[in-house]
């Protein structure tokens, strides 16, 4: 991770997926409401991925660590701040996840299975105020869009590092021949 | 000095048939030592390419359990590219034309690179 500029990773991201200041303030301040009902989030999250034969070997007797993780990343959805520490954080679970095989879709997919849990909620707790729930929603959807580029980026990263260490391995080729044949043909 | 003691070799085994067009002395990492090369080619991809080969070579000899790598030979339509440790560090590589007598060229090559690497 010594390579990677978080704070440009973190703007840039920021940008793509439109997460403002406002947003920011909004997740913040929508804390106390949306906090308590997280927990349906997780459950449902984990019940959802139990259905899916794919997932189950990631599962297989962590199921109470996954979620209380989970639930501590979900909290920090709204409570910020969304900055390069958090953007560090995230990176990490990116190159965690190609660590253990995770298939790369199960973390867009994933993110759709939370979107569609705080949509519900969103529309249970400002019931009756379509105005608050598409503001909190667009504001959900931006800091998942952003946490989900940088898990991304991260992914990638890892697993082009894991693709060239298998052949250095299988070639014999030292990394630091293989540097100088990349700086030697460098366009 | 051991440059010029390099490019002395190099010189001296160009000079020893006139079907070597050229030759370079490699560092096993891919960096040029020392080089007698046509003008047109680069000499940190000849160097960079020639030192893969080789680790490539010995790799592949392994693997078909043919012993230790001795040479790579590459033939192309308008010559060869012959490469050989030079030491535990360093890659000769020779440029030769296609109409090359190989055994004379493995022989000088082969003393070149012993040679080369007493310098080393």
């Amino acid at each position: 991770m010594s390579d990677i500029d978080l704070g440009e990773l973190m703007a840039r991201a920021k940008a793509f997926s439109d997460l403002t200041p406002e947003r920011e303030v909004l997740l913040v301040n929508s804390g106390d409401l949306i906090r308590p009902r997280l927990a349906e989030v997780t459950d449902s999250f984990y019940q959802k991925l139990a259905s899916i034969p794919k997932a189950t070997p990631f599962l297989e007797g962590r199921m109470e660590s996954l979620k209380a993780t989970h639930q501590q990343w979900l909290n920090s959805l709204f409570t910020g701040p969304y900055d390069e520490n958090y953007t560090a954080a995230m990176y990490r679970v990116g190159d965690a996840h190609v660590r253990v095989k995770l298939p790369v879709e199960f973390m867009a997919g994933g993110m759709c299975l939370i979107q569609n849990e705080l949509a519900r909620i969103a529309g249970d707790v400002h019931a009756n105020d379509a105005a608050s729930v598409v503001a909190l929603m667009s504001a959900v959807n931006s800091v998942l869009g952003f946490t989900l580029m940088v898990m991304q980026e991260s992914y990638q990263s890892s697993s082009l590092a894991e693709e060239l260490e298998k052949f250095l391995a299988i070639t014999g080729m030292s990394r630091t021949l293989f540097n100088n044949l990349a700086v030697a043909y460098r366009v | 000095m051991r440059s010029d003691l390099l490019t002395s070799i190099l010189s001296d085994l160009n000079g020893s048939s006139a079907d070597i067009e050229a030759s370079s002395v490699i560092s096993t990492d891919g960096l040029m030592m020392a080089a007698m090369l046509p003008s047109g080619l680069d000499e940190d991809r000849v160097g960079a390419m020639g030192a893969a080969m080789l680790s490539l070579g010995d790799r592949t000899a392994q693997e078909l359990a043919r012993g230790h790598l001795e040479q790579v030979l590459i033939k192309g339509d308008n010559g060869y590219v012959l490469m050989t440790h030079a030491g535990n560090e360093a890659v000769l590589s020779v440029l030769a034309k296609p109409s090359a007598r190989l055994g004379l060229i493995f022989l000088d090559v082969k003393r070149a690179s012993e040679a080369i690497s007493k310098v080393l």
